[in-house]
């Protein structure tokens, strides 16, 4: 990084430049049932530099990847061709963040442990819950990683965070005479818990023997279904991709300030704050890659669109005074449900929840479900269900209850009303 | 287009650290890369001609009759004895786990030494060439319509360098891809976004599929800003090339991914030799078998490209495998071992994955369906091999009524059901043929590598939503 930051500021006809640096050190572990089958550790560094320069009113930016092994003469021609191809761009002018030298990390307790002994606590951990007659974990990957990540640039950012963080890739199996079902569990944590880790595959290894006796029920139904915070997290995610800066100033956001998302008095209304650290969270940051510090931002309120975000070059191309820098986590309010009253399909694993906001769609496939029929609950399976998103989000409620799924932190469950289930 | 010169400068030093790593392990290979990704782009309001981040470095795979294990890094130089004991000790394991290692057999190291070049047209384009068309497609998109509220185009080069050594084994290859892309954003009281998309190993097609029928794009936008979302239910379906594509991807190429079957994670490795899909209809794969993003010439494994055949008039014939899982399984590999990156573990994973064209006319085809939809279009797809279950997302679908295509466009629609139903419902298949080179594929949600699908038309029955 020396060599380039020298190289860098000796070039006289640049106007700024960006370097960012990511080093990442693992240990991954992967078995095949119960057997470890591959060890692999990696010691990886990559850089993407940026050079700046300012041409006819406008200014210009292009961005190169660099590598240590790259000879002086070599880092040399790659600046000289990002200067070159800056000349061709022609964008707005903006201004790069300026100032701020710290080094910080995102709390964890896994730096305290080696990774080799980690590793075979993790996987003790989750063959832990290995213990149900007929079920097995067919196959499980443990990724234990250190992320560094270092922004430089001509106005003075100096800028380093680190986060340990783990994730956990593991399938839960069950097999009868008949036949064998699996789900799948994608768990990340920067907190390690062994005893979490074996409540959070047990209730899978469950869930799992459930989807063995899993029927399809009888079809069509128009029933409320129960989302978990896999599949709310994607729905936030989509509403605050929406909002983003970019989006917006790329025209091809649905969204504006003031727009009512959740109008009439059935809803939960949705307050969905973008931040830059959750607790637990592998995507918490202090800083975006542009070396911006990130600014917490409410961009939902009540239900009512109220609040935009993203990078320092968007937020200044629609007159933001002070952007807040990619902010990766999202923190939703919770409501008031407590219970959920009548028939309802609590979902289990989808295939991946479908929303199109241009087309006012939101379905999916669902592999495994809890039909609450009465006092009656059953395992199903084979079914899809869709709906109107408007429709859905203007019913929508919100759990009391929280929990923490990736960059998410909200309502544990939502229900989504009158949904169609074929 | 040469090969890469930093990998060239490595050989030496690559096999002295086999060498080295030879008196641990019983088997030891150094797969090095160096790729890199430059992209045009340029909408209503900006442009920009950047590399994206590459991958340059390297990844060595042991295997000591046993485990394998494996360690990435950035480059291979000093001291070679100290490096390789650093190796040692980097992927050594905790004491607990050395009683739970898999047992398996040999690896043979067949000699072969050669080095793979496939020419392109890349060196052909200046920056400013490239980045004035996409400036003027562009334009020329926003420009179309008055209701177009944005135009985006696209041009990305992808080069690709690799260097596979073990003690008997030196192979190098070096070869490129090109993706286009045009996008139109329309509103006409509804958002929508129509997009063209091109993929070839030359520019010059890229530039020639972009530069065309840019009325037929703002046409479909004009269509899918007033499309309607379809009443749920099983019709009777045409798939595009794409579709087709999608389904060889999901419905059955991830089932035979055979490291899923050593872990006893896929159905079919229970149906090897049965009928699993229609007797009209045949699947390949392999980065041999056509031409398209994801044809190397060896696999990260250093596995000679195949064309493997799937499924056979109906019958499942066999999966697709890389090194580790074929060794598990006591098979040969099939070429199929393929890494997200120099950082990433090799899995056995799909390439260009497709299904034969048949005897069937399209005309014919729609003809035959009294109501049902042509779906056109891959979004997305998500695979469950070990029970079967398929999801696949069209970006949109014209109703066919009484044998014709209607003007009714639905969007977007959520095919879905259970493999062996929808793979036997195949009861047309069309003699088009395309595949497409412009999609990335993940193994559950992680794992993304270049790959292409496609083939002809199918005639199937299917789940919409």
């Amino acid at each position: 990084m020396k060599k380039l930051l020298s190289l860098l500021q000796a070039q006289k006809d640049i106007s700024g430049y960006r370097v960012a640096k990511t080093r990442t050190v693992s240990h991954e572990l992967f078995f095949v049932h119960k057997k470890l089958e591959t060890v692999r550790a990696t010691d990886t560094v990559k850089y993407l530099a940026t050079v700046y320069v300012d041409h006819d009113g406008f200014r210009g930016d292009s961005s190169f990847a660099y590598h240590d092994s790259l000879t002086e003469d070599e880092c040399l021609a790659k600046i000289n061709a990002a200067k070159k191809r800056a000349l061709l761009v022609n964008n707005q002018m903006y201004d790069l963040p300026a100032g701020g030298e710290y080094e910080r990390k995102i709390g964890s307790n896994i730096d305290s442990y080696e990774p080799e002994k980690l590793g075979a606590m993790i996987a003790d951990a989750v063959y832990a819950a290995d213990t149900v007659e007929g079920g097995s974990i067919n196959a499980l990957e443990i990724f234990i990683y250190n992320d560094t990540l270092t922004v430089v640039n001509s106005r003075g950012v100096n800028k380093t965070q680190s986060i340990n963080r783990v994730m956990i890739e593991a399938i839960p199996t069950f097999t009868d005479e008949k036949q064998s079902v699996e789900l799948y569990e994608d768990y990340r944590f920067t907190e390690f818990d062994p005893e979490k880790i074996t409540a959070e595959i047990s209730e899978k290894m469950r869930e799992v023997k459930d989807r063995l006796t899993a029927a399809k029920p009888k079809v069509p139904l128009n029933i409320n279904v129960v989302l978990r915070p896999k599949e709310i997290s994607s729905i936030i995610k989509e509403l605050a991709n929406d909002l983003n800066y970019t989006s917006i100033y790329r025209h091809t956001n649905l969204y504006k300030t003031g727009d009512d998302l959740q109008p009439g008095p059935d809803a939960d209304k949705l307050t969905v704050t973008m931040k830059g650290r959750i607790k637990g969270s592998e995507n918490s940051a202090y800083f975006d890659d542009d070396g911006l510090d990130l600014t917490d931002t409410v961009i939902i309120k009540d239900g009512v669109v109220c609040g935009n975000f993203g990078s320092s070059t968007f937020g200044q191309y629609l007159g933001v005074d002070k952007p807040t820098g990619k902010l990766p986590c999202a923190k939703v309010k919770p409501g008031t449900l407590d219970s959920i009253d009548g028939d309802y399909l609590e979902c289990v694993s989808m295939s991946g929840i479908q929303l199109d906001l241009y087309n006012d769609y939101i379905g999916g496939e669902i592999r495994l479900a809890y039909y609450h029929c009465g006092n009656k609950i059953t395992a199903v399976t084979g079914i899809t269900m869709s709906g109107k998103l408007s429709q859905v989000l203007a019913k929508l409620r919100l759990s009391s209850k929280t929990d923490i799924f990736k960059a998410y932190e909200g309502p544990a469950y939502v229900v989504l009303k009158d949904m169609t289930v074929l | 287009m040469p090969f890469s010169a930093f990998l060239d400068g490595k050989r030496t030093v690559c096999k002295e650290l086999v060498a080295e790593l030879k008196k641990t392990f019983s088997y030891v290979s150094i797969l090095g890369v160096d790729t890199g990704e430059t992209v045009y782009f340029a909408d209503k309001a900006l442009s920009s001609v950047s590399e994206s981040e590459s991958d340059r470095g390297f990844v060595i795979k042991m295997y000591n009759g046993r485990s394998f294990f494996e360690y990435s890094l950035d480059d291979i130089n000093g001291d070679i004895a100290e490096l390789a004991s650093k190796i040692v000790s980097e992927v050594k394991i905790d004491p607990s786990l050395e009683s739970r290692m898999i047992s398996a057999g040999a690896i043979a190291d067949i000699p072969m030494k050669k080095d793979f070049l496939r020419e392109n047209d890349f060196g052909s384009y200046e920056d400013d060439y490239l980045l004035d068309f996409c400036k003027k497609t562009s334009k020329k998109t926003v420009e179309a319509d008055e209701k177009v509220l944005n135009g985006f185009a696209v041009i990305m080069t992808y080069t690709v360098s690799k260097l596979f050594i073990t003690e008997n084994r030196e192979l190098s290859q070096c070869y490129g891809w090109a993706n286009g892309a045009v996008m139109a954003v329309y509103s006409d009281g509804k958002m929508a976004q129509a997009r063209r998309v091109a993929a070839s190993d030359k520019l010059a097609d890229i530039i020639a599929k972009m530069s065309d029928d840019q009325k037929g794009l703002i046409d479909l936008a004009r269509h899918l800003a007033n499309a309607k979302q379809i009443k749920p239910g099983v019709y009777d379906v045409i798939t595009d090339s794409s579709i087709t594509g999608l389904i060889a991807h999901e419905a059955f190429g991830h089932g035979v991914e055979m490291d899923q079957f050593v872990k006893d994670r896929a159905l079919a490795k229970n149906c090897v030799g049965e009928y699993v899909a229609s007797p009209i209809s045949s699947m390949h794969d392999g980065a041999a078998a056509t031409l398209s993003v994801a044809s190397y010439f060896f696999d990260d494994d250093g596995v000679l490209a195949q064309d493997t055949e799937i499924i056979k008039d109906g019958i499942l014939m066999r999966g697709l495998s890389d090194l580790t899982s074929a060794t598990e399984l006591g098979t040969t590999p099939t070429g199929n071992g393929r890494r997200d990156s120099h950082k990433r573990k090799a899995y056995a994973r799909m390439t260009n994955t497709f299904f034969l064209p048949g005897n069937d006319k399209l005309e014919d085809m729609i003809a035959s369906v009294k109501h049902g939809y042509m779906l056109f279009e891959t979004n997305n797809g998500m695979e469950d091999p070990k029970n079967w279950q398929i999801q696949c997302t069209a970006e949109y679908g014209i109703e066919i009524v009484d044998g014709k295509l209607t003007d009714n466009y639905v969007s977007p629609v959520v095919m879905s059901g259970y493999v062996p139903d929808l793979l036997k419902s195949i009861s047309m298949v069309s003699d088009s043929f395309e595949v497409i080179g412009a999609g990335f594929c993940g193994k559950g949600y992680k794992e993304w590598v270049r790959v292409s699908d496609g083939g002809p038309n199918l005639k199937v029955r299917v789940k919409l939503g």
